[in-house]
């Protein structure tokens, strides 16, 4: 009996050896794609975004421009509602004093609608307060607070924070009542540190005197960007003449407009995006922090902060992942990192791979290949499964 | 033996398919023409779950039996579950609904602003309250609204007023009804996404496709509302209602003609598969000026038009002319017949900022006497002197004309104000009703971050109640008087929301304070140190040396 037992455990692992020394062709094809110009060497898992737009009053437009403009970046580049949490002060788009109702421009020319006809504000009028924003970061809050508000990372998260309002030498203006300190911010962080509640954070804030704010951080993985320097005002873009108020600040007009050039698949590093700052664009001088950053700028990409990409593995056999496919053949609990994939170029694949990873389930990754294979049906199964995704 | 274990298998698909509940969902989209030449539409999906229950707040402790369902929506569901709640009614509504020209609105819930009411069995496990809390903050994040602030001072539970639509199942324990108002909540494309997201189709297909929030947000009033019933022999039922008022006068150079199109910049291109019924219906105006529909593949009944949506040829666009008219004119006197049976009108007189007088006339139209129920839940910042209570009618004061059901004061900082009364309307007469108010002085932290802006006051809620000869309130009239026949019976009516002008502090004080003080103390120290410890002495200082 134990010498059966010893010879079948030495079959299995010779098999093993031997099927996992050959890489097959589709392998090195998929190993080959993820590790040009060197790969990632992040570790994180999964994104989140936390925007906040802390002004007030139909005048501060462009400061909820901005915070749209940043909202439908990192949703076009992969990051799904439930990883956003958005903060908006005010009502803007539908404004009894907006010339166009639902819609909140970023340019004068009104070529692109931020606000769009699918958008989740979490946090919005009187509820963006100081106290709020920190217990977003902190994640101390009643038990009662809808998933939806909450920010659920781990210590796999890569974090994207932006903050844009009025500002000066270490405080921003939350509503025109109340403000928060660069020493707040810099706790709240090493909160999150110490909770293990983020693998990095990408802190960016578009204010007067913006650089003074991340002065004070004191936690590992930070890297941190903003507007201007000390005594020094950001200014605004452009205004627009029918709705009589600026629609846009310059720091992030640039930074938008290098955005439109990155997709999901891109691997322009945050070096190229800090290689736009312009002292004659911006009429401010624009900083960077990196000293508490661990990993070069230029081998960090800029979809580790602003998209929902993240590593894959591939394995052998692959599957067919084209609508025609039977879904009874595909087990139902293939964990979602380890999906294979063949490399079909109509298919944009990794909006597949994203994370979504607090609303992954079996019943989930189901629904979601079913709506591929529904889609010309226009019906929407995945009504009965409670995860929501950035595309609809 | 491979039969025999197919048939087990196919009875038992059987038997389980029998159990389960099952699922309807109809959608219907209503157009009334008023007659200012606007267009009141009106969307409405309900998802029917068939043979459910709501559950029993006595089995709060235990684990819940599971939820299957395939076109209820899942998210609202377990919200309902969670908090055993039995009736649930939220609207959220911006601009101000003009009784006296559109009429009564198909939904009754049309106070501005957010209004969530609900109606929950009691439990010894977990309070009524406890859910309450529970319940809101869940919308809240479900509806991105900010419902959560809908905290015990805004809270009030006026039972007479706000009747449960459906039943309430009998479990020994008796319902409770929790109702807050918001009358600063904005509306936006952000409460639509979720309430789309609850549709079995989505606003991918059928009639919820033409929910174009650019359009929807420019109407002169809008409103989108969630309710919950539980029917006592078909189930639980969710109907999802949007409804608007357009004004295609403003769209087009003068002309009252509107389209699909025209109103919301969209059509139908695909019918949703899963819909039971899909239809749209047009009121025929009932005017003498003639008017052309297109298509032409309707059917007529009672007044209205209706379109198969299913069966339409797509893209369906339905329009709604008025090939006589060159341009639309407006009616300069009121129409003979008015189109409520009440109007209200309220206002707060006085340009104190310490006191002034809260003012309501009450328009009875009908030739007989009507009594209608008044509701007021005031947040404790407006407090009433109920002895100062003065009714007037035709000029008469009239004290026997109102009879106070109940009245809950106020506590500052704790609970708001609730005034319940049955007012008896004379025919064909106006009634004042007026009493002093308080205004407080806040707290420098209690006011918001827009402080000058003011407070809003929610609406006043009037249900009128048709009685015939008889004494008892009886809801329904089966005689009206000639000339308001072609008025529905009346539901709740709202006033518009008012806005009450606080005295404000000086924000800045506290910092000017903080210097000030700082600045003098600072100076007296450094003055009065100076002054005990400084001493001049003479120092000798020695030549340097060459």
């Amino acid at each position: 009996m134990k010498a059966v037992l010893f010879l079948f455990a030495l079959v299995c692992t010779l098999w093993q050896c031997v099927h996992a020394q050959i890489p097959s062709e589709q392998e090195q094809h998929v190993t080959s794609f993820f590790n040009s110009h060197g790969g990632s060497t992040s570790r994180h898992t999964n994104n989140w975004a936390v925007l906040v737009c802390s002004s007030r009053y139909w005048f501060n437009y462009r400061h909820m421009a901005n915070a749209l403009g940043m909202y439908r970046t990192v949703k076009r580049l992969g990051i799904p509602d439930s990883n956003i949490i958005l903060m908006l002060a005010d009502d803007t788009a539908c404004n009894s004093r907006n010339k166009f109702p639902g819609c909140v421009y970023a340019s004068a020319a009104r070529d692109l609608d931020l606000y769009g006809d699918n958008i989740e504000v979490d946090y919005r009028g009187y509820e963006v307060t100081v106290e709020n924003f920190i217990r977003v970061l902190t994640g101390r809050m009643d038990p009662s607070v809808p998933r939806s508000k909450r920010l659920l990372t781990d210590d796999r998260s890569n974090v994207f924070v932006y903050m844009t309002g009025h500002g000066g030498n270490e405080f921003l203006k939350f509503q025109d009542n109340e403000e928060i300190s660069a020493f707040d911010i810099a706790d709240a962080f090493e909160q999150m540190w110490q909770k293990k509640r983020y693998n990095e954070i990408f802190f960016m804030i578009d204010t007067c005197q913006a650089n003074t704010m991340y002065s004070k951080f004191y936690s590992p993985n930070i890297l941190a960007t903003g507007s201007s320097e000390l005594d020094e005002n950001s200014y605004s873009h452009e205004n627009d003449r029918d709705l009589g108020i600026s629609v846009i600040d310059r720091f992030t007009h640039h930074i938008l407009r290098f955005m439109e050039g990155v997709n999901k698949t891109s691997q322009a590093t945050m070096q190229d995006l800090f290689n736009v700052y312009d002292y004659e664009k911006f009429m401010s001088h624009a900083g960077v922090r990196s000293d508490l950053f661990r990993r070069p700028l230029d081998q960090t990409y800029i979809t580790d902060f602003f998209g929902g990409v993240s590593q894959a593995e591939v394995m052998s056999p692959p599957l067919s992942l084209s609508p025609s496919s039977n879904e009874g053949s595909e087990p139902e609990n293939v964990p979602e990192s380890e999906l294979p994939v063949e490399l079909d170029q109509s298919l944009d694949f990794t909006s597949w791979i994203s994370s979504d990873t607090n609303a992954t389930s079996g019943a989930c990754t189901k629904a979601r290949r079913e709506h591929a294979e529904c889609q010309g049906v226009g019906v929407d199964w995945t009504s009965s499964c409670s995860c929501r995704m950035g595309w609809e | 033996m491979f039969w025999r274990n197919n048939i087990l298998a196919v009875l038992l698909l059987c038997c389980t398919w029998c159990l389960a509940t099952s699922e309807e969902f109809h959608e219907a989209l209503t157009f009334r023409p008023l007659q200012d030449g606007r267009l009141a539409t009106r969307f409405t999906f309900t998802t029917l779950l068939r043979g459910a229950y709501p559950r029993d707040p006595s089995t709060l402790q235990e684990e819940d039996e599971s939820q299957h369902y395939a076109i209820f929506p899942l998210a609202l569901g377990q919200v309902l579950r969670e908090y055993a709640v039995t009736e649930l009614h939220l609207t959220l509504n911006a601009g101000k609904w003009d009784y006296d020209h559109w009429g009564y609105p198909d939904e009754p819930g049309v106070g501005t602003g957010a209004e969530l009411w609900a109606w929950m069995g009691e439990s010894a496990a977990r309070s009524v309250d406890e859910r309450w809390k529970g319940l809101r903050n869940a919308l809240s994040g479900q509806f991105c609204a900010s419902l959560g602030s809908l905290d015990e001072q805004r809270t009030t539970s006026p039972e007479l007023t706000f009747r449960p639509e459906g039943s309430l199942p009998q479990w020994g324990t008796t319902h409770q009804l929790r109702h807050g108002t918001l009358p600063s909540e904005h509306v936006c494309t952000e409460n639509l996404t979720p309430f789309l997201k609850l549709l079995p189709c989505k606003s991918l297909t059928g009639i919820a496709s033409l929910l174009n929030p650019h359009r929807l947000f420019d109407a002169d009033w809008h409103g989108l509302g969630v309710h919950v019933r539980y029917l006592e022999n078909e189930g639980i039922e969710v109907r999802l209602s949007f409804q608007s008022v357009f004004d295609p006068v403003r769209y087009s150079n003068g002309r009252r003609d509107w389209s699909l199109r025209s109103v919301f910049d969209r059509v139908i291109d695909r019918s949703c598969p899963i819909a039971h019924s899909s239809e749209i219906r047009v009121a025929i105006p009932k005017e003498e000026t003639a008017v052309a529909i297109t298509p032409d593949s309707y059917t007529t009944h009672a007044g209205f038009v209706y379109f198969n949506v299913s069966n339409a040829s797509k893209p369906l666009d339905i329009s709604m002319s008025w090939p006589d008219e060159q341009k639309f004119e407006y009616a300069t006197v009121s129409s003979a017949v008015p189109l409520t049976h009440v109007s209200v009108r309220r206002t707060l007189k006085g340009s104190s900022q310490s006191r002034g007088r809260l003012s309501v006339s009450i328009t009875n139209h009908m030739p007989i006497t009507i009594q209608t129920s008044y509701l007021e839940s005031m947040p404790w910042l407006l407090q009433f002197y109920l002895h100062s209570l003065q009714i007037y009618s035709n000029g008469v004061s009239r004290d026997d004309l109102i009879s106070i059901v109940s009245y809950i004061p106020s506590v500052p900082h704790v609970r708001p104000t609730l005034f319940q009364a049955i007012l008896t309307l004379p025919p064909k007469s106006t009634l004042h009703l007026s009493m002093d108010v308080i205004k407080p002085f806040l707290r420098y932290t209690e006011h918001p971050p827009d402080a000058q802006r003011g407070w809003d006051l929610p609406p006043a809620v009037l249900v009128p109640l048709l009685h015939s000869n008889s004494s008892t309130l009886d809801p329904g009239l089966s005689n009206p008087p000639s000339g308001f026949e072609q008025l529905r019976l009346p539901r709740r009516m709202y006033t518009p929301v008012l806005l009450v002008d606080l005295a404000t502090p000086d924000f800045s004080m506290p910092y000017n304070v903080i210097i000030m003080s700082c600045t003098l103390i600072a100076l007296i120290f450094g003055m009065v140190f100076n002054l005990l410890t400084r001493k001049f002495t003479l120092i000798r200082v020695s030549p340097e040396p060459k």
